[in-house]
Order: C-alpha cells, then sequence, then structure tokens
C-alpha cells in the first residue's frame, strides 16, 4: 500500500478502470470458453476413441479395425456366458460347437442372440480406402483447375467486366451450401451424364466445391512471389510463359501446396456432397477388385464421414456400438488433423526457407 | 540456304519469333486461353449449378399445380373444410387435456394429495371433458364417409391416368393392338362428387347440433382450483365461442366451392413458398410447403448465431485488443484448428453426448425457471444450435478480427492521446470503426450455418413440423426439420421425377439463392463501408 501511494503516477482505482478490467475479463472468458469447448469435444473423442483403436498389448494397435471391413456384431449367451462376436467368427463357431457337440453325441448347443448390431464389429478398412482415394482424386482435379485459374487471374488478366465476373462467382461459389453442391453432382453427373454412384462423381462434386479455397489460396502465394522475379525474368528476355514456369510458380508452389492443404482437410471432412454422389453404405469389394479398369473410376466406395453419420444415426447408442462410432470418430479426426498440423508446419517451414 | 546464313549472321541472343501456331494462336497465345479457361470453370460451374438446379426442379411447379388440380377435381378440398372443423374441435380437446394436466400436478405437488384422490377431485372435470370430446362424433362420421369417396375417386382418376401413360409407352413401342387393349375410363369428375355435395344439407343438420351442444357445453365450466386454472378455463370458453363463430365461414367456403375451378400456377407457387405443411406419401393428399423446414433452418441459426456471435466477436476483441503476442500466437490458430473439425463428427458428438447432457441438466430441480425446461427431447433446436454455434465461431472470429486487424493504428493512438480509456477507446473507438467488416463477418456465419447439413440432420431431432409457438422461448427445446436436412434425408428414398424429387430440388435451389443473397449483402455492405471511409 505504501509503495503504491509513494508512486504519483501510479492509476487511481477508479469505477471506470474496475469497469475496464470486468470487460476484459469478460471477453478472456468468452475467448477460453470456445477453447474449452473445442477441446472437450476432441477430448471425449480422443478418449473415448483411442480405447478402439489403441490397447495395452502388442502391437498396441487395433489391427483388426484399422484392415477389416464392417461387420455385424452378434450378442449371445452360450452355457451361460455372454460372447460377443463378429459375423464371420460366430457362425465358425457355431459351426464347431455344433460339429463338437455332433460328434459326441449330444444334442446341438442352443445360442440365444440377444442382439444383432450391424456395423459394429470388424473395422473401418473400406471406409478409409475411399476416403483416401476422393481425397486425392478430387484435389488432383483442384488444384489442377484452380491453380491455372489463379495464375491467369494474378498473371495475365487485367482488371475488367469478366475478370469481375470471374471473382465474383469465386466469392459466391465458396457460399453456397454443401449440400447444394451434392444435388447438383447428383443431377449433373449421377443423372445427366450417366456415371451412377461413382467415384468420379464424387471427386469432380468436391473438386469444384473446394475450388474457391484453392483458387485464393494459390492467388494469394502468386501474389507474394516479389514483382522483381518477373520484371528481372522480362527483362533477359524470357517470354511471359518462360517467366512463369521459372520465376513465379515455382517460388509460389510452396505457398500453394500448403495453404491448399487446408482444402484437403474440407474435403475430407464433407459428407453432404458424396452423400449422393460417391458413398455406399457399405460394400464389399475394396475399390482395386475390379475387373476392368475402366470399372475402377465408375464404382461407389465406402467413406468415413459417411460411415460416422450412418453408425451415429441408423444403430442404436448402447455399449456394443460406441466401441465403432467413437473409434470410426477418432480416425477420422486424427486424418484431418494430421493434415491440417501438416499443413501448419510446413507453412512454418517453408516461411522460414523462402525468404527474399 | 538461306536460312543457314540468316540464322548465323543472327546474334545468339535475338529472339526467334515463334512459328508453331494453333487455330492461329502463338504458343504463348494459347497458354494464356487455357489459364483464361480454366479461371471460367468458376463461372461455368456456378452457371451449372444454377442449370442442373432447374433442370431438375423446375418441373415440380407444374407437377405440384396438376397435384393440387387432383385434390381439389377429386373433392379432397371439400371434405378438407370439414377435416379442418373437426380438427380444430380436436385442438380444443388437447387444451382441455394441457388443463386438466395442470390441474393434476396443481393437486399432487401442491396439495401434496395422493394420486386417486387428485383423480377423484377432477371426476367433474373428465365428466365435463368428455362430452365435449364426444360432441365432435357425428361430425367425425360424416368427414370420414365423405373422405372415403374423395379418396377412391382420387384412386380412380390416378389408376386411369397411369393406364394412359401405358397406353403412351406402348404406342411409342409400336404395339398399338395392346395400346388399345388397355381400357381407359374416362373420369367425369362432376358426376363422382354428386354423393359428397348432396350429403350437403345432411351435414347441415349435423354441424347444426354440434354448435347447439358446443354452446351448450361452454356456457358451464367444472370448478377449477387456482385462479391461473380458472382463467385458463376462461379462455378455453372464448376460444371455443371463437371455433363456433367460424362454422358460417366454412359454411360458406362449401357452398361456393366449384370443382372446376382451375388451380392456376400462382396458386402452386404460393403452396410451396406460404404452405404450412410437408407431407410426403400420405394415404389422403401430400403437401409441399417449405414454411415448417425454413422455420427449422432459421430457428437452428438464431440459436447459434446468438451464441456464436457474442463469443465470436469476443474473442476477436480480446485477441486483436488485449491478448499478450503469445497468447495472440497460440488462441487464433488453436480457435481456427476448430474450424477444420468436421459437422458430422460434431453432428455424432451432439447424438453421444451434448444432447444427453443437456437434458440431464434441464432436469435439475432450480434450473426448472427456464422456459422449455426439462427437455422433452433429447435433440432438438437447442442441441443443433450449440453445435452449429462451435462451427460458425472460427469464421467469425477469422474475419472479424480481420476487420479489426484493419482499423488504422492513427485511431487508436488519436483516441489514447485525447485521454480515453482502453475500454472507451474499444467500444467507441475501434469496433465501430471495424463495424462494417463485422456485420459481413456475421452474415458469413449465417450463410455458413444455414447451409450445414449434418449436425442438423443429426441432432435437430426431424420433426417435420412448425414448432409450437405459444410456449414463448421453449419453443427452443422442440425438434424440427431443417432444408438441408431434409434434402440429405429424402434424397436417397426417393423416386427420381416424381414430384418429390423435384420438391427436394426446389428447397435446394431456395438454399442457393439464399446463400447468394447472403454472401451479395455481406460483401454490399464490406463495399459501402470502404468507399466512404
Amino acid at each position: 500500500m505504501t509503495t503504491e501511494r509513494s508512486n504519483p503516477f501510479a492509476a487511481r482505482k477508479t469505477a471506470s478502470r474496475s469497469l475496464e478490467r470486468v470487460f476484459a475479463w469478460m471477453l478472456r472468458l468468452a475467448t477460453y470458453l470456445v477453447l474449452a469447448c473445442g477441446v472437450f469435444v476432441l477430448g471425449d473423442i480422443f478418449v473415448k476413441g483411442s480405447r478402439t483403436v489403441f490397447k495395452s498389448e502388442f502391437p498396441f494397435v487395433n489391427t483388426t479395425f484399422l484392415t477389416e471391413a464392417p461387420e455385424t456384431l452378434y450378442v449371445f449367451d452360450y452355457q451361460g456366458q455372454t460372447h460377443e462376436m463378429g459375423d464371420k467368427a460366430f457362425r465358425a463357431f457355431r459351426a464347431q460347437e455344433e460339429n463338437a457337440a455332433r460328434a459326441a453325441g449330444r444334442t446341438a448347443p442352443e445360442f440365444s442372440v440377444k442382439e444383432s448390431i450391424v456395423y459394429s464389429s470388424g473395422g473401418i478398412f473400406p471406409a478409409i480406402v475411399g476416403t483416401v482415394l476422393l481425397v486425392v482424386g478430387s484435389m488432383t482435379i483442384a488444384l489442377f483447375l484452380g491453380v491455372a485459374s489463379a495464375v491467369y487471374l494474378s498473371e495475365y488478366a487485367k482488371d475488367g467486366p469478366v475478370v469481375r465476373l470471374i471473382r465474383l462467382a469465386i466469392v459466391n461459389l465458396a457460399g453456397v451450401p454443401s449440400i447444394v453442391f451434392g444435388l447438383f453432382g447428383f443431377g449433373m453427373f449421377v443423372i445427366f451424364f450417366g456415371w451412377n454412384v461413382s467415384l468420379m462423381a464424387g471427386w469432380f462434386t468436391l473438386a469444384f466445391m473446394v475450388l474457391p479455397v484453392v483458387i485464393t489460396a494459390s492467388e494469394e502465394s502468386l501474389k507474394s512471389v516479389p514483382k522483381g522475379f518477373r520484371e528481372g525474368s522480362l527483362a533477359l528476355g524470357a517470354t511471359k510463359w518462360q517467366t512463369i514456369r521459372k520465376a513465379v510458380l515455382p517460388y509460389a508452389l510452396p505457398g500453394i501446396l500448403t495453404s491448399s492443404v487446408l482444402g484437403i482437410a474440407r474435403v475430407a471432412g464433407e459428407t453432404a456432397p458424396i452423400m449422393f454422389t460417391a458413398a455406399y453404405v457399405v460394400r464389399d469389394k475394396l475399390p482395386w477388385e475390379v475387373e476392368r479398369l475402366g470399372d475402377f473410376f465408375f464404382q461407389g466406395v465406402m467413406a468415413l464421414p459417411y460411415h460416422i453419420y450412418v453408425v451415429s444415426s441408423k444403430i442404436p447408442q448402447n455399449e456394443y456400438t460406441e466401441r465403432v462410432q467413437y473409434g470410426t470418430a477418432f480416425i477420422f479426426l486424427l486424418i484431418v488433423a494430421g493434415i491440417a498440423t501438416a499443413s501448419i508446419l510446413l507453412r512454418h517451414h517453408l516461411r522460414r526457407r523462402y525468404q527474399w | 540456304m538461306s536460312t543457314s546464313t540468316e540464322t548465323e549472321t543472327r546474334p545468339a541472343f535475338a529472339i526467334t519469333k515463334a512459328r508453331t501456331r494453333f487455330f492461329g494462336l502463338s504458343f504463348d497465345e494459347c497458354i494464356q486461353t487455357f489459364f483464361g479457361g480454366s479461371a471460367l470453370v468458376a463461372v461455368l460451374v456456378l452457371g451449372l449449378i444454377v442449370v442442373f438446379l432447374f433442370r431438375e426442379g423446375a418441373q415440380f411447379f407444374s407437377q405440384n399445380r396438376q397435384n393440387l388440380e387432383v385434390y381439389r377435381r377429386a373433392g379432397l378440398e371439400y371434405v378438407d373444410y370439414i377435416r379442418q372443423q373437426e380438427s380444430a374441435h380436436t385442438a380444443l380437446t388437447r387444451y382441455l387435456a394441457d388443463v386438466r394436466l395442470r390441474a393434476l400436478t396443481h393437486f399432487t405437488q401442491t396439495e401434496q394429495l395422493p394420486l386417486g384422490d387428485a383423480n377423484a377431485r377432477l371426476a367433474d372435470f373428465d365428466a365435463y371433458a368428455d362430452r365435449f370430446a364426444d360432441a365432435a362424433l357425428s361430425l367425425r362420421g360424416v368427414a370420414n364417409d365423405l373422405g372415403d369417396v374423395a379418396t377412391s375417386i382420387k384412386t380412380k382418376f390416378s389408376v386411369s391416368q397411369d393406364r394412359l401413360v401405358q397406353r403412351t409407352q406402348l404406342l411409342a413401342a409400336g404395339r398399338k393392338d395392346e395400346a388399345d387393349a388397355v381400357p381407359i375410363e374416362t373420369i367425369n369428375f362432376s358426376q363422382e362428387l354428386q354423393p359428397i355435395i348432396m350429403t350437403f344439407p345432411a351435414y347441415r343438420i349435423v354441424r347444426d347440433a354440434f354448435a347447439d351442444e358446443l354452446n351448450a357445453i361452454v356456457a358451464t365450466v367444472p370448478e377449477m382450483p387456482t385462479a391461473g386454472l380458472r382463467e385458463r378455463m376462461e379462455s378455453f370458453q372464448r376460444l371455443t365461442r371463437e371455433y363456433v363463430a367460424t362454422f358460417p365461414e366454412t359454411e360458406r367456403l362449401m357452398q361456393t366451392w366449384d370443382h372446376r375451378k382451375p388451380v392456376s400456377f400462382a396458386e402452386s407457387f404460393s403452396a410451396f413458398l406460404f404452405g404450412r405443411q410437408w407431407l410426403t406419401a400420405s394415404f389422403w393428399q401430400d403437401w409441399y410447403g417449405i414454411l415448417p423446414l425454413l422455420t427449422g433452418s432459421l430457428m437452428v441459426s438464431g440459436v447459434a448465431l446468438t451464441i456464436a456471435v457474442p463469443l465470436g466477436v469476443g474473442a476477436a476483441i480480446y485477441i486483436n485488443q488485449l491478448a499478450r503476442s503469445g497468447e495472440q500466437k497460440l488462441i487464433k490458430p488453436a480457435i481456427e484448428f476448430i474450424s477444420a473439425i468436421p459437422s458430422v463428427v460434431l453432428g455424432f458428438f451432439g447424438i453421444a453426448i451434448l444432447g444427453t447432457l443437456l437434458r440431464e441438466v434441464s432436469q435439475v430441480g432450480w434450473l426448472r425457471w427456464l422456459p422449455g425446461f426439462p427437455i422433452a427431447e433429447r435433440l432438438n433446436v437447442l442441441t443443433a444450435g450449440c453445435l452449429l454455434a462451435l462451427i460458425s465461431i472460427p469464421t467469425i472470429f477469422t474475419l472479424a478480427e480481420d476487420a479489426l486487424n484493419n482499423v488504422p493504428r492513427a485511431f487508436k493512438e488519436g483516441s489514447y492521446a485525447l485521454g480515453a480509456s482502453r475500454v472507451q477507446t474499444m467500444l467507441r473507438i475501434i469496433v465501430p470503426a471495424a463495424l462494417s467488416g463485422i456485420v459481413s463477418a456475421v452474415l458469413l456465419g449465417f450463410g455458413r450455418v444455414i447451409g450445414e447439413t449434418m449436425v442438423v440432420l443429426l441432432c435437430a431431432g426431424n420433426r417435420i413440423a412448425i414448432p409450437d409457438f405459444t410456449q414463448g422461448l421453449g419453443v427452443f427445446t422442440q425438434p424440427v426439420h431443417t432444408m438441408t436436412g431434409i434434402i440429405a434425408q429424402e434424397m436417397g428414398e426417393v423416386v427420381r421425377g416424381s414430384i418429390h424429387y423435384r420438391a427436394l430440388f426446389v428447397v435446394g435451389m431456395v438454399l442457393f439463392f439464399l446463400s447468394l443473397v447472403i454472401n451479395y449483402v455481406a460483401q454490399r455492405i464490406v463495399r459501402r463501408r470502404l468507399a466512404v471511409g
């Protein structure tokens, strides 16, 4: 107290000052509340999901869950004990027990199936594969188109009605709801082009959806390449295309790739556009098990986000289904978070490397 | 020979003119055209979205017109006048049931009577309610009989329509003999409708008896224990009298009703835009009215924005103005990271955790005063709204923070120099200067929320009805269905080309244009502000 009073410049404790502190604390509270909500959601899924995905003995990862297709889970009573088994294991077990009983001359044992729940046993391998295929294909298309149009907008275009129209279209395309892209993809690719529910239809639908993100990101990184690079190259007699190819694109490419990775997270996470264009509820065959190469592009796949939708809405919530629900959500988040983190790290790394 | 001498004499750095030409374009021009073409893809996609939404959806209005025309021709509309009268009575019966529940709660909780005694105390009331409910029996009988006739006309008509289609298909296939063999019955609607119209005098007798009975019933009301309940009974009397007063109007409508009156295109349009029912695969009549879905979407977005705007803008102000730089570097990416959480995962979280959590919280005794608590349904507007808030916060936060960042430093410095405090500077100088950016951030957040599909599909409860607004704020704890949700849910099940299928595309169109409008307004606000500043 005394020290404070001895300082003639110390702020006095007035009502307005304490109001200021209250105000600051309210804002701080809002910020941390948002963060807490995010952490709570992620934490819940990480904790419960890791119970499915990891286990305490070797190899510490639940390989069945990661490498097998979904199966129906059977919960049944047998000889006073409750068993839980996947479809295949259940059949094998029953056949074995019945054979053993017949060989011993006993009557066939009784299996009282208490519950059979679809998709709750086995794994999610086809869904992981499908998601990867969807992301790779659609990002290839989106990057190709997006970088090309960004090059046009930042290198060639002069301000005029056409460019303004293009910019307007990009901004508006970014605001179109994803379900509308789904309807559009369904109307155009699935019905009009007759591609049916297929990888191709999903690729193009997702690519068009993410196009504005890629264009904006690419244009920004093209713009951040200093003007001197272009002028130097042009002064040396290079043509416009040579300048772009040798003096602009290589320096912009890291930026384009890192910012577009955020587009990948969006593509991987969207469910609505692929619901009617690319995703199957369940499919036994893996994508590469096709007879002709052409069939590869025209087959539907399972996808993680759609699988989450199916297991969280079509089957009941209970102790048996919780494993697959949380496990799928966890793996899915892990993939998306991995991509997002990679983009942040890459950006950080490249920013230090490419300084001019 | 001459070319070789030319190259020899020319210096090495001379520019050789490109000779390769494709379609009259030099190589560089080709490349420029290619890039320009790619840039046009965005425009093209936007155009294609419009084209394909229209291609699949545009026919909806003519199909709906036919749908409504059959509704009128077959007399369903006529019968619906009586059915509406009857359902209004049912609503009054429900009102009585609600009063009974309140009275029972009063007896068991406030007066601590055992359940048997409480029910005994309500015996009078029950007799009264039963009498009221039974009054409509004969009216209901009339409605059911006429309904059967009308549906049979409709079925007859649709069978003959199917046969007509079959015949044209056969004719198109060149099988004329078979086509001629398809029996087609032309429906004479006026004749078919005679049995319905003829019953009008009988209906009138029944209706008059009904009105007399109702008036007799509401002349007295049973004794109620509390003033609040007595008030409710009084308003019940008033409502019933108002209900009886509508009878002449209904009668006038029935008398002037004409099945030949054509259904205009505008009627089909307004039936969609202002229709209060979305009813599909019904035995009676399918309705495609967007209002329940639009209300659902708007309510969910309303809840989401009510939560997200203070939190998102607050966090933006905090990060931009108050936070230390270390805090800034940590929190900004963290909040942006939230936007990377896929919406389907949030939807799953809502089903698995949040829905149950909210309901349990709502059952805590001292929170009962809140409107709508305790929550009856686990999945409702509130659950979906909370999750959507989390989705829109990063959008609002990022854009609002940008807007605050763009406020010139001089504004802040000038304000401090004049002796303003930090809070004064923030609230009076910086936030107003960035207001246009903040408003457009909120609008874009709104666009994000109203277009979001998976969260509302999983968590909004999916009940297709306009919620009961008489409950005040409690309406936000009711389940709804949304525009995005209905497309996602029903698209997989509809027959391609059916009216239902087209209706879903029209809902998509509404969503599309809504998003364009939101985008346009948001840009407009930012641009106007820039022009002024």
